[in-house]
């Protein structure tokens, strides 16, 4: 039917009106209101160690670490190969300084193939960093051992080494609950079964997420008082170019959910029940997939609770409102086109600034630590 | 000190027999496990791996430079905001049919490039110093073997050690404006066509008109120019090149009709020759720059596939030779006097690079076509025309994620006025026969095999059809015979140091 010149009128007002509505959600989202990227420094320490991977801002100020400070570790050693870095460095967002935190032997008897620091990485309220170990012996998952989480201080000396069989390959960024003498970790595991890389490597099913319930006496090292896997089953896979694939992202959010970043599967899962439950959730239920997510690694959340994830496969981060699952958009913070897709292989960590303004992210290609806000 | 006797060379060949055997029965050994057992229920060998230092040669194999951190150097040089880097490329190309002469010749480029970045060194922020040397070494290969004027490979120059590019670079305006000044190489930045330069011939990378119309080919490799080039950014998408260059690298090109000969050393900083102007606008396609939004859309749907086109020109003030009449307008081959003289030189160009397809968005696997279009005045160039296109597969077999397989062709015009002189010259020699040049066409396949991340073995075969777009064959005395139809067979091997 043809329509009448005022009922055209009435529709278009009325699609301008839903248009208007649109933009307005769009605007709510956290990643429109970042304005600026700006390079704050290059990662790379006196070592030569490269490719930064976790990124934590610290809560506290004691010993080397002041708070804002952003601790970066290195997951490669100078010549390049994965698995083998072993540094932790400081950037002083006052002073606009980079300094050296932690070098961390390479060879640990109590770590398992050793040093090569992951994704896994956090600092407590009462001044202990706590930091994992995905290591080789040659850059591939062919040397790749199980690996462990390290206790350092805040002058950087490490201090204590948790290992076991719950432990192989502790890969993403943490999610933590920090009340100060207690507190609870919740880490991936991505090496269990990790083959290696050469030909076309299976993809197994296998990897986990483990809770960790620390208790902390004052003025001493965190002891670890329970241990659960919440989660297993997640997909974990050898890869040439970026040493493994599995689960890297993790968050604590809202009605005890903690949410997941499934790299293989392309999706962020939530697990219900994440600090009380005893057994396991398995892969959790399924919050959003596919889209604009493109190997999603690391997670983070915003101030208004929503989360952000970095693509592994791309160079962008997406904004996914966690009450819903709708991605809500997505920003392009690494767009080398000498990758394909531009960017591929460039993001791992991400972490939201002290004030709620921006975020802070490392662009592996050239070992920066970026600002954008 | 306690002394070995050193190993026989018997008793090497036989541990070296043995150890094969082993390797051999290990090797069927994992491969039966890995057919009957599933990799989930082996014990977790993890937990038992000790870890050892890395020194000067761990994981040899893996590592993305086959010197890596050379023992601390490469480290000790980026605190200071220095950079080093060192290319080896070697072929052997062989003519087997066809062109002048059958037989091959090895060629060989050693690339030494030293970077400073200036804010890691302490002084200020978004500027960069580069200085390159070249060490050529084997025989060029084309001109004795195949007579064709599209040459055969990238890198066949004189054999020599240059000084190469030489410039230094500042940022003005974050990264939206740059500005560059010194010695430069413009074949690293303008008309380059991205999936063009998977191929060994040279006409992939410099063109054909640039090369064959310009003095000494133009500030291009092995040469380079004295010069200042002007990079913006205008928008998310659209680039705007421009350059002022020394006309002539070598100072006088028309001293020695091998060029190379009279900057052998790369160090005379020519500024003589007039002066040549190139600009060049560049829209990329589904390029993506940092801080652009981007909507969410339908679940699995595949971005818009990447593409970059390019339109430039390129303006030379400087007298030059009409290729066909002399200063009175009669045919040089007959008259012999000197040529005429046009008002500068020109030319204008296009290039395309567009993925057409790939599989999912993650995809190593891209099917990826190129095209380059270039023209310029046929009274005072040897080459009116010239195009190339091809098309290339990355990571055509599973598993090979970093291997290219293509095929192209390249195509040259010889210029009116040069193909009416040929006509003259065969006037003039009494010989009605003598050939007159029009076109040639160069075809090529290639496969690039990424044997380890610093170590690439390259695959080739070219055809060549009207070589030197029909030229006379030097081995005809009647000179009345084209050089035949041409086959080249090649093997290139890249290592970055």
């Amino acid at each position: 039917m043809k329509l009448e010149f005022p009922q055209r009128k009435l529709l278009a007002a009325a699609a301008t009106l839903l248009a208007l509505a649109g933009g307005a959600h769009a605007g709510d989202a956290f990643l429109a209101g970042v304005k600026r990227h700006t390079v704050l420094t290059n990662t790379v320490p006196d070592n030569g160690d490269q490719n930064p991977y976790a990124i934590v801002v610290s809560p506290i100020t004691s010993g080397k670490i002041k708070a804002g400070d952003v601790l970066v570790d290195n997951f490669n050693n100078a010549a390049n190969l994965q698995g083998m870095g072993s540094t932790i460095v400081n950037y002083h967002p006052d002073s606009k300084n980079l300094t050296l935190f932690a070098e961390i032997p390479r060879t640990l008897a109590q770590c398992p193939g050793g040093v090569g620091l992951s994704t896994a990485m956090t600092v407590l309220k009462s001044g202990w960093v706590i930091v994992g170990s995905t290591p080789s012996n040659d850059g591939t998952t062919d040397t790749k051992g199980a690996g462990c989480l390290m206790v350092l201080d805040t002058e950087g000396k490490l201090v204590d080494v948790w290992s076991g069989p719950d432990i192989n390959d502790p890969w993403g960024n943490m999610a933590v609950i920090d009340n100060g003498d207690k507190a609870t970790l919740f880490v991936s595991n991505a090496g269990f079964g990790v083959g290696s890389a050469k030909g076309t490597p299976p993809v197994i099913n296998q990897a986990t997420v483990l809770r960790l319930d620390l208790e902390i006496p004052a003025g001493k090292p965190p002891k670890i008082a329970g241990r659960t896997v919440v989660a297993s089953g997640f997909g974990e896979q050898a890869d040439k170019g970026v040493f493994l694939v599995g689960p890297t992202g993790l968050v604590y959010g809202k009605d005890d959910k903690l949410y997941v970043s499934d790299a293989l599967g392309n999706r962020i899962s939530e697990i219900w029940d994440a600090t009380t439950r005893t057994t396991s959730a398995g892969v959790g239920r399924t919050l959003t997939h596919d889209g604009l997510l493109l190997r999603p690694l690391a997670l983070t959340t915003t101030p208004q609770g929503h989360l952000l994830a970095t693509n592994g496969s791309n160079g962008k981060v997406v904004e996914i409102d966690p009450a819903n699952g709708e991605q809500l958009g997505a920003r392009w913070i690494d767009a080398n086109k000498a990758q394909t897709p531009p960017g591929n292989g460039d993001l791992f960590g991400i972490a939201v600034t002290p004030e709620g303004d921006g975020f802070y992210y490392v662009t592996d290609d050239n070992n920066n630590l970026v600002l954008a806000k | 000190m306690k002394r070995y006797a050193p190993p026989h060379p018997r008793r090497l060949l036989a541990c070296a027999v043995a150890a094969g055997l082993l390797l051999t029965g290990l090797a069927r050994a994992a491969d039966s496990v890995d057919a009957d057992v599933n990799p989930a229920d082996l014990p977790e060998a993890d937990q038992t791996i000790k870890a050892k230092p890395d020194n000067q040669w761990t994981g040899w194999w893996n590592r993305s430079t086959l010197l890596g951190d050379i023992g601390g150097l490469r480290s000790a040089l980026g605190r200071h905001g220095v950079t080093l880097g060192l290319t080896e490329s070697s072929e052997y190309l062989r003519n087997v049919s066809g062109g002048i002469q059958y037989g091959g010749a090895y060629q060989g480029l050693s690339t030494l490039t030293l970077g400073l970045d200036t804010q890691r060194a302490g002084w200020w922020d978004g500027g960069s110093f580069n200085v390159s040397v070249l060490d050529i070494h084997g025989k060029p290969f084309s001109a004795d073997h195949v007579g064709s004027i599209q040459s055969a490979s990238g890198i066949e120059a004189d054999r020599t050690t240059r000084l190469w590019e030489a410039w230094f670079q500042q940022q003005l305006n974050g990264e939206r404006l740059d500005l560059k000044i010194g010695q430069q190489s413009l074949d690293q930045e303008f008309m380059a066509s991205q999936y063009g330069g998977a191929f060994i011939g040279t006409m992939f990378g410099w063109p054909a008109v640039p090369s064959a119309d310009l003095p000494a080919g133009g500030p291009a490799y092995p040469l380079s120019g004295l010069g200042v080039r002007l990079r913006g950014k205008i928008g998310d998408s659209i680039t705007l090149l421009g350059g002022v260059f020394a006309g002539d690298p070598t100072r006088d090109a028309t001293q020695n009709p091998d060029s190379q000969q009279l900057n052998k050393h790369g160090t005379t900083f020519s500024t003589h020759g007039g002066t040549l102007f190139i600009g060049e606008l560049q829209y990329g396609r589904n390029l993506p720059s940092n801080g652009a939004l981007e909507s969410p859309r339908p679940l699995n749907g595949i971005g818009g596939l990447p593409g970059t086109y390019k339109l430039g020109f390129w303006y030379l003030n400087h007298k030059t030779a009409d290729t066909r009449w002399d200063a009175n307008g009669q045919p040089m081959a007959i008259t012999g006097a000197d040529p005429m003289l046009h008002n500068g030189n020109y030319s204008v160009y296009a290039v395309a690079d567009q993925t057409v397809w790939r599989p999912a968005e993650d995809s190593s696997r891209t099917l990826n076509v190129f095209t380059r279009l270039m023209g310029a005045p046929g009274d005072r160039n040897l080459v009116s025309f010239s195009a190339n296109a091809g098309v290339t597969l990355t990571a055509p077999f599973a598993g090979r994620d970093n291997d290219t397989v293509g095929l192209a062709f390249g195509y040259v015009k010889v210029g009116n006025h040069a193909a009416g002189n040929d006509i003259d010259t065969g006037v003039a020699n009494g010989n009605p026969l003598y050939p007159v040049r029009g076109n040639e066409t160069q075809v090529e396949a290639t496969y690039i095999y990424q044997l380890t991340p610093w170590w690439q073995w390259q695959a080739d075969v070219q055809y060549v059809r009207n070589v030197g777009a029909g030229a006379v064959s030097p081995n005809d005395p009647s000179q009345t015979q084209r050089i035949p139809n041409n086959w080249v067979v090649g093997l290139k091997t890249n290592i970055t140091f």
